[in-house]
């Protein structure tokens, strides 16, 4: 594997003596650093590291440590490699089933927790790799007692740095976004396709807002002026003025008459009352973005989970009006159910929008119906689109496993809706027959133990 | 007959905009407005419309499909595209494919689309005209291979020359191609040689060469510009449209069989616009709404003015 030092970062961290406050610091070590990130056997398949990627002790990590029966750290499995062989043609199927031995990094950055902060920070620019896509291993004795995050060590050198050079700003931030946009991928992917739909969304009535406003202020000026006009007219003729200047304001009320176009002034009202439905449709939006946004939110509270799905059709609904799919909503009545809303949200959009895609035809149909069943709350989602092929049915709650090309299906979608709707304390099932159609079925305990992401 | 009001088309799945359509266009236009994209066809079809103005995304049928087929059934109507939101595949297919007039953002600004639409009308009215007193001769005839079209010249304009060799060999012998490997090379062979096509790389979108291409549409506007670029930006592309007339805009690595069609189109299309002038109005450009980068060197500001000497002499 070749070893490419980041320039900007060896650059700047193989001399942090010049900083004049280093020495106010005591010397850090890496054992400060530690994270106790549970191994991982180098016989695991690599479906299951895939799959270990989305549990909570390990969110936030780039990659795993792999660790030998006796303690010995043997290498280390990015997300990123393990993304890049997903997304090869086949490589789920060539890779799947085999040991994460034959995918990982044979030499992945191992140090002793007595390393100081500095030295670390040198054996890192040694070693790093554009993008970074590795943490790194801690050892005690040669033997693994956690990982540290390549991003913890610079921000612990970035503070000691009296002289921050702007290549060290640029490569943390450089760094921060890798990390976050791994971790992030799925919800990115979702977030980018909906950010399309929705400027769409709200650009359309925008346009003829904006539109009818500009005329009816055009209108309205005209009309004020005839107003104007007429008044200053009748007051010259009750006023007994000469015959000649009354004469003359009758003459400019009435070419003032001809620019007010009667059937605009008749239409203004028909324009306001567009206006006024547009206005209203971007405020609806707006709304919804902010139920929808708030997903970091992670807490239980009661929901309204009719309230829930309707949020995620009016989000959904430019998918599927753009594929003209008639959606046939039956609310059920159903108590408050106690849940996390924004993680709600994202698994019935990701169940509309995967049901969405699965329509190839001009009849397209999806059925939203919820119903209470035995204390517990049941969301339906069925489609009359393709159907998932027996062979496939097994492995759609895989992560990664997509039928989509790439840039549309990420493959995760599904995996996390299931990962939420466990934490949840629920169940998600499907049943499907090709050419018929796929529907989707969520139970939901009314009262749920939400487990939070780490 | 010049003095009767255009027909305006206009294809929307919202009806509030068809409305709001409506009424700006009042007295300036005769107007149609529907919310099927089948039927739009229909109707261009029927109606002898000047100026299609159609959204893009619709139930159905897309607005690239709409353009598509109108720019087929009825070449001299003017195809305006008029969305919310575009992503940059549609966009590109509305250059490759629709042949694009203008492509315009929702909300609009009512006195601009009013002036583009009216732009774009009196074209289409003086083509229909023209059609009608040269017979039933359809606007794109395949111009005959001529000497002169045997003698066309293509320039490229790319740095490594990959693209270059490439055209070389999908074009016949009798075409001549040259390469400049930068900005003022290419303004060089420009000022020296009738060149019918430019291709260019674009690698950077706030570059020269996108500014370059707008203004060479102004000064050129027979020559045509086929962009191959990898950055998938949908501004740039949106300046190449309305500023720069872009004839073909392709993501690189551009499939061969693409790239071919694309050269023979615009030779071609070149051709057209040579032998019959009053075509060229179908390609005028808005002014840009950024001035040219200030950073322009001397050396190319030099070859830009000999350019300009050299336009100005074949003129007069
Ligand atoms: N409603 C459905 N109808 C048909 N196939 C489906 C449906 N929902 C999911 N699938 C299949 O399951 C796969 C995985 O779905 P998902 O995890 O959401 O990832 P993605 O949508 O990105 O492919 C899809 O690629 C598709 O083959
Ligand atoms: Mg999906």
């Amino acid at each position: 594997m070749t070893v490419a030092p980041h320039p900007a970062l060896s650059a700047n961290l193989a001399t942090p003596t010049q900083a004049p406050a280093q020495r106010d610091d005591a010397p850090i070590e890496l054992s400060t650093l530690r994270l106790p990130t549970p191994p991982v056997p180098p016989d695991t398949c690599v479906i299951d590291v895939a799959q270990l990627f989305l549990d909570a002790n390990y969110a936030g990590l780039l990659s795993l440590p792999i660790v030998a029966a006796d303690g010995a750290p043997v290498g280390m499995i990015s997300r990123y490699e393990l993304m890049r062989v997903f997304l090869q043609p086949y490589g789920r199927e060539l890779f799947g089933r085999r040991p994460i031995s034959v995918l990982m990094n044979h030499a992945p950055l191992v140090l002793s927790v007595e390393t100081s902060i500095g030295d670390a920070a040198r054996a890192i620019a040694q070693h790093i790799r554009s993008p970074i896509t590795d943490d790194f291993v801690l050892v005690e004795n040669g033997r693994y007692v956690g990982t540290a995050l390549v991003l913890d060590v610079l921000r612990a050198v970035e503070g000691r740095l009296a002289d921050r050079s702007t290549e060290l700003e640029r490569a943390y931030v450089r760094l921060k976004s890798s990390q976050a946009q791994l971790v992030q991928s799925e919800k990115m992917a979702s977030l980018g396709q909906m950010v399309a739909g929705l400027v769409h969304e709200i650009n359309t009535p925008l346009g003829y807002v904006r539109n009818n406003v500009e005329m009816t202020r055009g209108v309205l000026a005209d009309a004020s002026q005839l107003i104007v006009a007429q008044q200053a007219a009748l007051d010259a003729l009750l006023g007994g003025d000469v015959v000649a200047d009354a004469q003359a304001r009758l003459d400019e009320v009435e070419t003032l008459r001809l620019r007010v176009d009667p059937a605009a002034l008749d239409d203004t009202a028909a324009l306001l009352d567009d206006t006024l439905h547009g206005v209203g449709q971007i405020g609806d939006l707006v709304i919804n973005l902010k139920d929808f946004s708030r997903l970091d939110q992670a807490g239980a509270q009661k929901a309204d989970l009719n309230h829930l799905v309707a949020s995620a059709l009016k989000i959904a609904n430019h998918i599927l009006r753009k594929r003209g799919i008639e959606v046939v909503h039956q609310p059920g009545e159903l108590p408050p159910v106690e849940c996390a809303p924004a993680q709600i949200n994202q698994v019935l959009l990701n169940l509309l929008t995967n049901a969405a895609q699965a329509i190839e035809h001009e009849r397209g149909r999806i059925v939203v119906a919820t119903r209470a069943v035995e204390g517990r709350a049941m969301v339906l989602i069925q489609d009359n689109g393709k159907g998932i092929a027996a062979e496939n049915q097994a492995r759609i709650f895989d992560p990664f496993f997509t039928t989509k090309p790439v840039g549309e299906g990420t493959g995760m979608g599904l995996a996390i809706s299931r990962q939420i709707i466990e934490q949840h304390g629920g169940a998600i099932r499907m049943t499907s027959s090709v050419g018929q159609g796929t529907r989707f079925v969520v139970v939901l305990p009314l009262r749920a133990v939400v487990r939070e992401a780490a | 007959m010049s003095d009767a009001l255009p027909c305006v088309l206009f294809v929307d799945d919202e009806e509030r905009i068809l409305r709001s359509l409506r009424m700006l266009f009042r007295g300036r236009a005769e107007i149609l407005a529907t919310t099927s994209g089948r039927e739009a066809v229909e109707l261009v079809r029927s109606h002898r419309v000047h100026v299609v103005v159609s959204d893009q995304r619709m139930p159905g049928m897309t607005g690239v499909d709409v353009l598509r087929e109108v720019a087929a059934c009825s070449p001299p109507t003017m195809r305006i595209l008029l969305t919310g939101y575009a992503d940059l595949d549609a966009m590109t297919a509305s250059v490759n494919e629709g042949e694009i007039y203008r492509f315009v953002e929702k909300p609009w600004d009512a006195q601009r689309l009013i002036a583009t639409v009216e732009q774009a009308a009196r074209i289409a009215m003086d083509e229909f005209d023209a059609q009608a007193s040269r017979g039933a001769e359809p606007m794109a005839a395949k111009p005959a291979v001529t000497a002169e079209r045997a003698a066309a010249h293509v320039l490229v304009l790319d740095e490594d020359g990959a693209i270059a060799a490439q055209v070389r060999e999908l074009l016949p012998p009798a075409v001549a191609v040259t390469r400049a490997g930068d900005l003022e090379s290419a303004l060089e062979a420009l000022a020296t040689q009738n060149v019918a096509v430019m291709i260019a790389q674009l690698s950077s979108a706030d570059g020269d060469v996108a500014d370059a291409l707008k203004q060479l549409k102004r000064l050129r506007p027979a020559m045509l510009a086929i962009v191959l670029s990898s950055l998938r930006d949908s501004r740039l592309l949106l300046g190449l449209i309305n500023e720069g007339q872009v004839f073909r805009f392709l993501l690189q690595p551009p499939p061969r069989e693409l790239l071919r069609r694309a050269l023979i189109a615009a030779l071609e299309r070149h051709e057209a616009l040579r032998t019959q002038t009053r075509l060229l109005r179908r390609h005028d450009v808005e002014a840009p709404a950024r001035a040219p980068a200030a950073t322009i060197s001397a050396r190319v500001l030099g070859a830009w003015r000999r350019l300009r000497e050299a336009t100005v002499a074949r003129i007069a």
